[in-house]
């Protein structure tokens, strides 16, 4: 494997509540290859965006490193952290949220190349606010549209066109396609392609959505409760899940198919125990239909089980 | 050929961006109600700072003249006098030089402040939050005549102090309706988003956060404009303001309430110059309110 633009080693955020401490991302070690997309998927609230924020210094890590090109930003100061989130961007889920409403679509887009001061004359960034939305499929005469305006799938672009503003390399992709309808999701998850392959682009790319995981990621990553419980290549974990916990996940995925003979579809059972101050051991042993009393006790580790597909479980 | 160049640059034309400026003033203008009071406005200042054409100050507004006190409204004196000779007209005329500036600037630095304290605080929260808002609820829970009186007889009589005083007692509710309009704003995501990249506090705070939370701080501003006129006058009435010779719209109002009973003409006139001003300031706040949001651009 090439060199990793992207690497966490220990990652960890936790959050100080009244009754101990929540763990939001526990420990997380990955590493994003140039030009690939590491997918992340997980149920609401297992710090899947989090994990995102936590990279790009949106939100102060409790301990860990992240490590871009090999140099860990999370010492890095004021100063050196702006330089580098030129080089480091994220998109939103929410199309309504993410964007400013008392800006226009030009003012939007340009807010980033005036911040870091990328160009200096008007006409200059004028030209490059139409070429972004080129890029990105937007026409030309919604540049002073406001974002009350358009409909969602437009919105999201304009995400996109702010978050390539500024010539990033990698992007952190926080369920970019959860809130638009499905038509609409297949060309922003296309067009977010087109462009990782255009600009050799790394993605993190968050979601809770098995399909659209399978569509855009080299590397799928599983999350539970802030751990990573199973992360392998795409093709390998839809074919031989192993954790009980995606192989739950993935039973989910509806099949479009009449007469398709149906595995029993695995239902996990039980709420998500809470995740201030867990106890050592597999967190998801309360819900597992496997557990036994190896599962608890000691935090178990991630496990190679065959190239690049580790597994943290006892079975 | 140059045809070809004409159509080119008439189609880049169509796409100019347009300055956000422009686009506010255009919505403005467009709003009949608003053009009113900025129009009612101009004619009220230029009235206060053009009244030396029409009378005199020492002549008219400040001598006495016993022989003719209280004539209601003639020719001569077509608001008639006071209880001391003085013509009314003249009065409301250079009285408005002092309501409206001292209204105005007790306005503006309230505002300034207020917002300063309450985006300082409604953004960064926590210990910054509590403190400054601490700080102003000692301030909310004097009442605001007693607070302004206290920092008159502290700095001394003078217009300069008056203007502080009035400011440093509006100040709280500014910063508070500031605070809570912040809250509202800074967790969105596109806030996040000027974070990441790289976005500095101030710059987040005033261009991305400030225009969203305009509406209710302009309203505020135009509710205050009424109170601080009336408090100049109860100022000027313990004597803390302004001498009373000098003309002043909220003083003659509360010097006029003896004779209101039988010369109703000395509190209808600054009477209804103060109800013009304020009008004018709202209209003037309610049109630049929609004016500044784009999402009420029709």
């Amino acid at each position: 494997m090439e060199m990793p633009i992207l690497e966490t080693k220990g990652l960890k955020k936790y959050f100080k509540t009244p009754r101990g401490n929540l763990h939001a991302v526990d420990d997380i070690n990955i590493s994003i290859p140039k030009g690939h997309t590491l997918g992340v998927v997980g149920e609401s609230g297992c710090g899947k965006s989090t994990l995102g924020r936590v990279i790009l210094r949106l939100i102060e890590a409790t301990d860990g490193e992240v490590l871009f090109e090999g140099d860990n930003i999370l010492k890095y100061n004021i100063q050196q952290m702006d330089a580098m989130r030129r080089k480091l961007q994220i998109i939103f889920q929410d199309p309504f949220a993410s964007l400013n409403p008392r800006l226009s679509v030009s003012e939007i887009i340009a807010d980033p190349i005036r911040t870091n001061k990328l160009l200096k004359n008007r006409k200059e960034i004028e030209e490059r606010v139409v070429e972004l939305m080129q890029t990105v499929g937007l026409s030309e005469r919604f540049i002073n549209a406001y974002p009350h305006e358009l409909d969602g799938g437009r919105r999201q672009r304009i995400g996109v066109a702010r978050a390539l503003a500024l010539d990033p390399k990698f992007i952190v992709c926080d369920e970019p396609v959860s809130a638009l309808d499905v038509s609409i999701q297949a060309q922003i998850l296309n067009l977010m392609m087109d462009l990782q392959e255009e600009r050799d682009l790394t993605y993190l790319f968050i979601t809770h959505d098995m399909s659209v995981v399978k569509h855009i990621s080299s590397q799928v990553m599983v999350m539970y409760m802030g751990q990573c419980v199973e992360i392998a290549p795409t093709d390998e974990l839809f074919e031989q899940p192993m954790h009980p916990y995606s192989q739950a996940l993935l039973s989910a995925i509806p099949v479009p198919q009449l007469r398709h003979d149906r595995k029993k579809r695995q239902l996990i059972r039980g709420e998500i125990t809470s995740p201030i101050n867990p106890k050592p051991g597999c967190r998801f042993a309360p819900r597992c239909p496997y557990a036994s009393e190896k599962c608890t006790g000691e935090s178990i580790p991630l496990t190679e089980r065959s190239t690049g597909h580790f597994v943290s479980c006892v079975l | 050929m140059g045809n070809a160049n004409t159509a080119t640059v008439s189609a880049s034309n169509q796409v100019k961006k347009n300055s956000q400026f422009k686009a506010i003033v255009k919505r403005y203008v467009k709003n009949k109600l608003a053009v009113f009071g900025l129009f009612l406005f101009i004619v009220l200042v230029v009235l206060a700072l053009g009244a030396e054409l029409f009378v005199d100050y020492d002549a008219d507004a400040i001598t006495q003249n016993m022989q003719i006190r209280l004539t209601p409204p003639n020719s001569e004196h077509i608001f008639g006098t006071d209880h001391y000779g003085r013509d009314v007209f003249a009065r409301v005329l250079f009285g408005g030089r002092i309501s409206l500036l001292v209204g105005t600037v007790t306005i503006l630095a309230s505002l300034t402040c207020g917002s300063i304290i309450g985006a300082t605080a409604g953004y960064y929260g926590g210990k910054v939050d509590n403190i400054l808002m601490r700080i102003m609820d000692v301030f909310l829970a004097i009442p605001s005549i007693l607070l302004a009186i206290s920092i008159v007889a502290a700095l001394g009589n003078g217009m300069i102090n008056l203007m502080i005083a009035l400011s440093v007692s509006a100040t709280p509710r500014f910063a508070r309706i500031v605070r809570s309009s912040i809250l509202t704003v800074k967790g969105q995501e596109f806030i996040e988003a000027a974070k990441a990249y790289g976005c500095h506090n101030v710059k987040i705070i005033s261009y991305h956060i400030l225009p969203n939370s305009i509406g209710p701080i302009i309203v505020q501003a135009t509710l205050s404009m009424a109170s601080t006129i009336l408090m100049i006058s109860s100022l000027s009435f313990v004597g803390l303001g302004l001498p009373s010779s000098i003309p002043e719209w909220g003083s003659m109002l509360s010097e006029a309430k003896e004779f209101m009973r039988y010369d109703p003409y000395l509190i209808v006139f600054p009477g209804i110059a103060i109800v013009l001003a304020v009008m004018a300031f709202n209209l003037i706040g309610d049109g630049l309110r929609d004016a500044l949001d784009p999402k009420l651009r029709n």
